[in-house]
């Protein structure tokens, strides 16, 4: 009897591994995928493949701000990660020059790059010489920011900014309920994502007629302009401000005027360090949605897929996360808010998945 | 309409001529205070005022540095200010890491590292004679480099709450950077006006070669100067990152052109050897009250380039034509 129990139970055993062990094991589901707003348009990228290891080069438009910095980082991860099959990696630096990286992208070609990943300094000066790596064969992995055509890239990693105007003008306007007054606080006047974001923000305005804008400026995603901006913004209108949209770097100076003005309203932004940590000691209501430097990790899965002849998406959007203090009807937090904000870490940081011995402090 | 404002001084008396190019600036500060609060009744609200004053003081310090420099002549002016001004914020949350303690020291390291700059933009321009130009220039992106590196592009650390405190504090209702400005005009005052130093520095901008007639170390007053706008600009730095309180890469960015621009404005000309503190200060007024009235009466912020671009143009023409009825 003891013998059928002991067979019996090994059996199942058995039976259980080899049904359950291969769901235990298979990859996670790329949830990234499920934030494509249209149909996913697979391209085939056979004609791309060879045999590793492969020579691999990143030619990214600049580190000028911390955003960067850890994206830049991430990429390196992600040859980390994958080293086995990358026998060189090369990464320039443009410094926000489009002539300069126009000029790196040729250094890299000649240098034998098997695949190039490229961050553009901006769409159009890129364009040709991404179509021209192209034509030669060699596939070109936009990512972050990408060139003007289609045709001059297999696959575009990023993350929608209309989509994050629009989350953050949606839980603003909720958390007002759907009645007030508000100021816009914008990144570089006539930068890609600066605009969309605005853009993205102002179609859910349309939905919400009650919900003013008092005044929108551009304050160049950086804390002391947001901050200069805030004071006079406060002393034009005091405390007809009931809440603060922003995308960025700035609104972690606008959060210190209006704090040093003795107001506290709702307000929005993204995973910088600085204004989860102060959001949450100062009390202030607050949204946070990250623009995730994580897609540079990305880029280098997504280019050596295509150096394998695997079909990639023509466009890659990235998952983002959102973190509020509060939820509201449409928008609710993916998780605590104190889980995104790191009190020990610098100000300028962003959340990550990098390794300690990449992190750049 | 040059040449008519030019005509109608040449036949204006000389001393009402010279009373206009001394306190022109202060007339266009007083008909902008005026204008201001008739079109926006927020302008001279206190607390608006007090903001006003308190974001002048970092560029203000900064100005005086760079009036030093540009009274010296010879094509006189700091691009490297704004550099030095980031540089030494980056350096000072680093290593204090918000702690009260450690603020004298890095402070002491801070305003040694600006002299340092400066010392080595006046040596090269008198020792190797590099145009002011091109050697605060290099100068700036070399520390600029500099900061990169040893940030890694990403800065860390917090400031002292000592440092917020003197940025953003009062001191009874008045704000203690207005008063940290106010010293440190007393003693560019004093320095200027009152010490063989200054007359040295307005000498060799009238000119340098009778200075040197005069037996003036020519070089030794050159460098000084730029060393006074490299320790003013640490200063600055500080102040600005205290005010900001976020260790960022990019703190003084534009302070080199707003204080040059607040400069030449304030009367001090490029030649070298005219000008000074006061109406330095007073051209950092009108820069930080032509921004803030652009915001206060809701019109873009990139309207403010505009403005400043255009009074910046008035401001030299004006004195332009002054200078030339007078030769």
């Amino acid at each position: 009897m003891k013998k059928t129990v002991t067979i019996i139970v090994a059996a199942v055993f058995l039976l259980t591994t080899m049904v359950f062990a291969p769901m235990a094991m298979a990859k996670p589901f790329p949830r990234s995928w499920l934030w494509n707003s249209t149909a996913l348009q697979m391209m085939d990228t056979s004609k791309f493949a060879k045999k590793g290891p492969y020579v691999v080069g990143f030619s990214n438009a600049s580190i000028s701000n911390s955003w960067r910095v850890f994206f830049e980082r991430q990429v390196r991860y992600g040859y980390e990660l994958n080293k086995d099959q990358i026998k060189r990696y090369y990464v320039t630096d443009a410094n926000d020059k489009p002539d300069k990286q126009i000029a790196d992208v040729e250094d890299l070609l000649a240098k034998g790059v098997d695949v190039l990943i490229l961050s553009a300094a901006t769409m159009a000066a890129l364009d040709p010489v991404a179509r021209r790596t192209m034509r030669r064969g060699i596939p070109v992995i936009c990512v972050d920011r990408r060139v003007t055509s289609d045709e001059s890239f297999v696959s575009f990693i990023t993350s929608s900014n209309v989509a994050q105007g629009r989350a953050q003008m949606l839980w603003l306007a909720e958390m007002l309920g759907g009645r007030g007054n508000i100021v816009m606080l914008g990144g570089i006047a006539g930068s890609g994502p600066a605009e969309e974001r605005r853009s993205g923000g102002e179609e859910i305005l349309s939905a919400f007629p009650n919900v003013k804008v008092l005044d929108f400026q551009y304050a160049n995603w950086s804390p002391a302009e947001g901050k200069r901006i805030m004071k006079a913004l406060i002393q034009t209108h005091g405390r007809k401000i009931n809440g603060i949209w922003g995308d960025g770097l700035q609104t972690s100076g606008a959060m210190e005027a209006m704090k040093e003005a003795g107001m506290k309203v709702p307000i929005t932004g993204d995973h910088l360090n600085a204004f989860l940590v102060r959001a949450q000691d100062w009390g202030f209501p607050a949204m946070s949605i990250d623009f995730p430097v994580s897609m540079g990790t990305d880029s280098v899965e997504i280019a050596l897929k295509v150096l394998r002849g695997e079909p990639v998406p023509h466009i890659y959007e990235v998952p983002r996360t959102v973190v509020c203090t509060q939820d509201t009807e449409n928008i609710k937090t993916d998780m605590p808010w104190s889980r995104m904000a790191h009190k020990d870490w610098p100000d300028e940081a962003w959340n990550n998945t990098l390794p300690k011995n990449l992190l750049p402090y | 309409m040059q040449v008519a404002v030019s005509k109608r001084l040449q036949r204006s008396p000389q001393h009402i001529r010279s009373l206009f190019e001394r306190f022109g600036i202060y007339i266009f500060l007083a008909i902008l205070i005026v204008t201001a609060s008739l079109v926006s009744p927020n302008f001279l609200k206190p607390q608006n005022l007090k903001d006003i004053l308190n974001q002048s003081a970092a560029l203000g310090m900064v100005a005086i540095g760079q009036t030093f420099v540009i009274l010296i002549g010879g094509g006189g002016l700091d691009l490297s200010v704004a550099s030095v001004m980031s540089t030494v914020a980056v350096i000072m949350a680093h290593n204090t890491e918000g702690q009260n303690s450690l603020f004298i020291p890095v402070m002491g390291v801070c305003l040694l590292f600006g002299i340092i700059v400066g010392f080595i933009n006046g040596t090269l321009i008198t020792k190797r004679k590099v145009q002011p130009f091109m050697a605060t220039l290099g100068m700036m992106i070399i520390v600029q480099g500099i900061r990169f590196l040893y940030t890694k592009g990403m800065p860390k650390g917090e400031f002292p709450p000592i440092q917020r405190y003197l940025a953003t504090g009062d001191i009874g209702s008045v704000p203690t950077s207005i008063i940290s400005l106010a010293v440190m005009v007393i003693i560019a005052l004093f320095v200027l006006r009152k010490t063989t130093f200054g007359r040295k520095v307005y000498a060799i901008g009238g000119n340098v070669n009778t200075a040197r007639l005069c037996g003036y170390n020519i070089d030794f007053t050159i460098i000084s100067v730029y060393m006074i706008s490299g320790f003013m600009a640490s200063i600055a730095g500080l102040y600005l990152a205290g005010w900001i309180g976020i260790s960022d890469n990019w703190v003084g960015k534009g302070y080199e052109l707003d204080s040059i621009a607040a400069v030449v404005m304030g009367g001090t000309t490029f030649e070298g050897g005219r000008g000074g503190v006061l109406g330095t200060i007073v051209g950092v007024l009108i820069v930080m009250m032509l921004y803030n009235i652009v915001l206060l009466l809701g019109m873009p912020v990139q309207m403010q380039f505009v403005v400043k671009g255009v009074v910046i143009i008035l401001a030299t023409s004006f004195y332009a034509s002054f200078r030339r009825t007078q030769t």
